[in-house]
């Protein structure tokens, strides 16, 4: 191979996914203009630019609803999630270790039980949830939101990270016995680290779905003061009175930026992950 | 993590492979009960408080008549009597759940299986048009996700405007019943950012060797992916494919913020977790809803099992259960 | 209520046998309830502006009440009622709510709202509200709500775009006026943007129109008001107007969302469409163009059809431990002159005759604008409806999609209409 067609190849790569991001960015773009458009064409106008630029939509956003700044969902908002994530990483790996490399009893009918609480509308459990803890006080707290993922009642992630453990070589671990590890430690020392793009991924996951969740956190938080940015959000926005359209598009695109910085942090760990054989440097 | 040993694969794979010469079991059907157990705790606390007796409750309300303020009322088998015979929304929403699952499921993990393989490489910038491509999947579900989409399928708007440029006239996409069903479709494809990022790290897991050793064998790019990629990302597949359909079925946001709520134009977007919604909370009927989500898990459960069943031919693990050999 | 806490011990099983395994102790019962402080909640559905005002009013009342600490939330409206619905559900709703004419049968038929003729409720004072818009409260000999504000269906316009067509529907248009009107103002524009929002989508129109004939939407009993041929009558003139290009196109009305911003009209697609008095200010921000009310087009004999709708109401939990505190603000909210100042017209006029009167007087811009109408109006209006029945809630969405199924052509008018009035009648039970 002369270093010609390596040189095209490489353009036509570039080109290729330039055009991808082209697609695909376009509805961000047009919500990042959206959120300068004056009122009466935010919704109107569906020409990308505006004919004037407004800001508005961040100065009156920002001052957030009721009192209570933006600044301080998005406070709620990082907590939530930053939680969220930290349970959910440690909680979901263990159950994910035990069904993926350890042998027990009841192994197959547990895994077949937690696939199953997937498959259920949790519209119709909500309800009985919300009783357990409305008696146990917790309503009005961000407890209902953290202690579920605490108890990896994520099933998702358990599944995936499994997925991932399955896929690592067992002679791995099974090395790691042979030289005299226990399961503890085998599953500190040598799984954990090699599921790394897994419980990336996890990471990733909670923290972008926990920043955008609505139904929960909108259920289980009644004080303003408590409200997260998804329901910081739609106070901008009423169907049955009048709405701040502009506030809602800037506040919604500003709500972008820290799941986009999170994402950049993290993917990077997603790719440096350690590869499984070992051979990559 | 300070104290992480990094495992030194080779001497390990090594030594695996001198346990396997020898014909030792090397550690299966070992049961590890306590050890096990110990790992599960958290899980199973979670499941035992907060699974099981939600999902016990709303199974005694599928078979009552329960309007969440007054005690429910036995109905027997009532409910799901009522779904088939007597309820044509239903049906309907069966129809576009369905269809929704038949084209959206399939096309979004070819879109991001796609993208994910254009990506695996070392080339320069790979790492920006990653974080681009998942940019849409960071909006979710949200009032501005869908008020940008019905901008864009708008009559006027730049999707229209580009058809109309192939001579293809189309009404507004989002607010007519024969497109507002692709349009949602369109928007789960759109967001293909969490299939991919998996995918992705799937690929990462591939030995790069085995890649290098058959293109030194001769083997074209297509061939590669038949006998090295597909067999190799199959767990990853799987999960994907099974993940993907249950959400599938279970497609409620989308729907419910383009269709403002209802189940869009003329019936058009009526999916299925969307009027069991609309039955629970705002008619009151929620014996009849969690009837809806019961069959709605049957569906679901056979559809998996089905798969799983399956897995078995065409999904290689390297553990316990796992029948592949990869070398 | 035995079968109710008999449901509940039912659904708190499952609460209470894990919670007894997991060791998590359960603390039901409410902190410190006589004697001293008390605390209510209080929750409404509406956008971030009418929040900050409705705060102010909180804010007044507990100055003036030292000993009672409101806990106020509130959410749009969709999501309200799901909360609303969950709470309740739960047992525990908050203690003063708000409640909407189309739910009030909902919650108040099956005992989540307290009788306000009895007990603490007596206390809030309906003195100086008119006693046909406080009847609106009552469901079934009891009076389960009181109104909050009080609006008027109206047609919201562009006086520019009716003049240039030689209409001036301030001073009243008979249908076919209307039809006339419309088609020249689509006419003038190309037919690009139409003159009315089609309104065979619509359940208020609806109602309107059947009272100008003399008859109504349900009746006492909960039934439909009116036969498939009114409803055939009805659709055959939205129809007419869709034919004509005079109404919206299939699609833009498919489109049409109750958020002012979200309409037809407040995207600049329409030049008038049916909705309430009260949001006036809204669309016309939306809009961006000077906006008038109007009243509904009537048939010859120029029967209004009009009555005073309670725009929404405000209710005390019958679970309430808090009666006494939650009745006085009710009361305050509904009667007292300086939450009126405070509150405007973002929901509708004042309840309280003398505070509207008050503020009237001193009305300016659109508020000014509201107040005339609805005085211009007042002496045409009729009786109010009964409360709608148990399963009124879906009727609107079901007027909807049928419609819809005509205005794109997939289905006759006939066939709309009897798939209609099969659903309504299997959904009001």
């Amino acid at each position: 191979m002369t270093v010609l067609p390596r040189t095209a190849r490489s353009w036509g790569w570039h080109v290729l996914c330039l055009v991808i991001v082209a697609v695909v960015l376009y509805p961000l773009v047009w919500l990042a203009f959206a959120s300068v458009k004056p009122p009466d064409e935010i919704l109107s106008r569906l020409a990308l630019l505006p004919t004037r630029f407004v800001f508005d939509g961040y100065t009156k956003g920002w001052e957030g609803a009721a009192d209570v700044g933006f600044g301080r969902f998005f406070l709620n908002s990082f907590l939530v999630a930053g939680l969220s994530v930290a349970a959910n990483v440690l909680s979901c790996s263990l159950a994910a270790y035990a069904f993926a490399r350890l042998n027990f009893r009841f192994r197959g009918a547990l895994f077949a039980f937690m696939i199953t609480t997937l498959m259920l509308p949790y519209h119709v459990t909500l309800i009985p949830q919300y009783v357990i803890f409305q008696q146990a006080g917790l309503v009005n707290t961000f407890v209902p939101l953290i202690l579920p993922k605490l108890l990896a009642t994520e099933a998702f992630f358990v599944f995936l990270i499994v997925q991932f453990m399955r896929g690592i070589p067992r002679e791995l671990d099974e090395a790691a016995i042979i030289d005299g590890c226990n399961v503890y430690r085998t599953f500190w020392h040598v799984v954990l680290p090699l599921s790394k793009p897994a419980l990336v991924t996890t990471s990733i996951f909670t923290f972008i779905w926990t920043w955008n969740d609505f139904f929960t956190q909108m259920v289980y938080l009644n004080d303003t003061e408590k409200f997260t940015v998804p329901l910081g959000l739609r106070l901008f926005v009423d169907t049955s009175s009048e709405s701040n359209f502009g506030a809602m598009f800037a506040m919604s695109a500003l709500a972008l930026v820290p799941i986009v910085l999170f994402f950049l942090a993290f993917q990077r760990l997603l790719v440096e992950g350690v590869s499984t054989s070992g051979l990559k440097g | 993590m300070t104290t992480v040993r990094t495992p030194d694969p080779p001497v390990a794979a090594e030594a695996a492979a001198r346990a396997r010469r020898q014909g030792r079991p090397a550690g299966r059907r070992r049961k590890s009960q306590p050890e096990a157990f110990a790992f599960l705790t958290p899980w199973l606390l979670g499941a035992v408080a907060l699974t099981v007796g939600p999902m016990v409750v709303s199974l005694y309300l599928s078979f009552t008549d329960y309007d969440l303020f007054t005690s429910p009322k036995w109905v027997g088998f009532g409910n799901f009597a009522h779904m088939f015979t007597d309820d044509d929304r239903y049906l309907q929403s069966v129809k576009v759940t369905l269809i929704y699952v038949l084209v959206s499921v399939p096309l979004k993990l070819a879109v991001s299986l796609l993208v994910a393989m254009l990506l695996n490489t070392r080339r320069g910038g790979s790492g920006f048009y990653r974080a681009a491509f998942y940019a849409p999947s960071l909006l979710g579900a949200s009032v501005a996700a869908a008020l940008v989409w019905r901008a864009l399928f708008m009559g006027g708007g730049p999707v229209n405007e580009v058809l109309a440029f192939f001579g293809w006239h189309t009404p507004s996409w989002v607010d007519d019943p024969q497109f507002s069903l692709a349009s949602i479709v369109l928007l789960g494809v759109w967001q293909f950012g969490a299939p991919m990022v998996i995918f992705l790290a799937g690929l990462k897991q591939i030995p790069a060797e085995l890649h290098e050793a058959a293109a030194i064998d001769g083997a074209g790019a297509f061939r590669r992916f038949r006998h090295i990629t597909l067999p190799m990302l199959s767990p990853v597949i799987f999960f994907n494919l099974v993940m993907e359909a249950i959400h599938a079925f279970q497609a409620f946001t989308p729907a419910f913020v383009i269709g403002g709520g209802r189940g869009g134009p003329a019936d058009a977007d009526l999916f299925y977790t969307l009027y069991l919604f609309e039955v629970g909370f705002q008619d009151f009927r929620m014996g009849y809803a969690s009837a809806m989500a019961w069959v709605l898990l049957a569906v679901i459960a056979i559809v998996t099992a089905i798969v799983f069943r399956t897995a078995k031919l065409w999904v290689f693990y390297d553990d316990v259960d796992g029948k592949g050999e990869r070398r | 209520m035995r079968r109710t806490s008999e449901r509940r011990t039912l659904v708190a099983l499952a609460a209470v046998v894990p919670l007894l395994l997991t060791g998590v102790a359960a603390c039901g019962s409410d902190p410190g309830g006589d004697g001293g402080d008390v605390t209510i909640t209080f929750v409404w559905w509406g956008s971030d502006g009418r929040a900050n005002l409705t705060k102010k009013a909180v804010e007044l009342f507990q100055q003036k009440n030292p000993k009672i600490k409101v806990q106020t939330s509130f959410s749009a409206y969709a999501a309200y009622w799901e909360k609303l619905a969950t709470q309740t559900a739960g047992g525990k709703p908050p203690d003063v709510l708000n409640v909407d004419t189309r739910y009030l049968a909902e919650y108040g038929g099956r005992n989540v709202l307290a009788d306000l003729n009895s007990g603490a409720g007596k206390a809030i004072s309906l003195a100086d509200i008119n006693p046909e818009l406080a009847a609106t409260g009552v469901y079934q000999g009891k009076r389960y709500a009181v109104p909050w504000a009080q609006n008027t269906p109206a047609m919201l316009y562009d006086p520019a775009a009716f003049t240039a067509a030689g209409a001036d529907p301030a001073k009243g248009l008979t249908w076919d006026q209307y039809a006339t009107a419309t088609e020249k103002v689509s006419a003038a524009g190309g037919f690009a943007a139409r003159g009315v929002t089609d309104f065979g989508i619509l359940d208020t129109p609806l109602e309107i129109w059947l009272r100008q004939q003399g008859k109504q939407f349900y009746t006492p009993e909960g039934k439909l008001g009116f036969t498939a041929d009114d409803l055939r009558r009805y659709w055959q003139l939205a129809s007419r107007f869709r034919d004509t290009k005079a109404a919206s196109p299939a699609d833009v009305t498919a489109s049409y969302n109750t958020s002012p911003e979200q309409s037809p009209l407040g995207k600049k697609l329409t030049s008038s469409e049916f909705a309430y008095d009260n949001l006036l200010p809204a669309y016309q921000k939306a809009n961006g163009k000077p906006l008038n009310v109007a009243p509904y087009p009537t048939d010859a004999n120029g029967n209004t059809g009009q009555y005073r709708r309670p725009s929404m109401f405000l209710s005390v939990a019958a679970r309430s431990q808090q009666q006494e505190a939650a009745a006085k603000l009710v009361d305050f909210l509904v009667n007292d002159p300086e939450v009126g100042t405070i509150v405007g017209t973002d929901r509708g006029l004042a309840p309280n005759l003398k505070v509207r009167a008050q503020l009237a007087a001193s009305a300016k811009g659109a508020d000014k604008t509201l107040y005339d109408y609805e005085a211009g109006l007042e002496p045409k209006l009729g009786a109010a409806p009964p409360v709608p029945p148990k399963g009124a809630g879906a009727i609107q969405k079901l007027l909807q999609r049928t419609y819809e199924e005509v205005a794109f052509g997939r289905m006759s008018i006939d066939d709309a209409v009897s798939r209609f009035m099969s659903e309504a009648e299997k959904g009001l039970k």
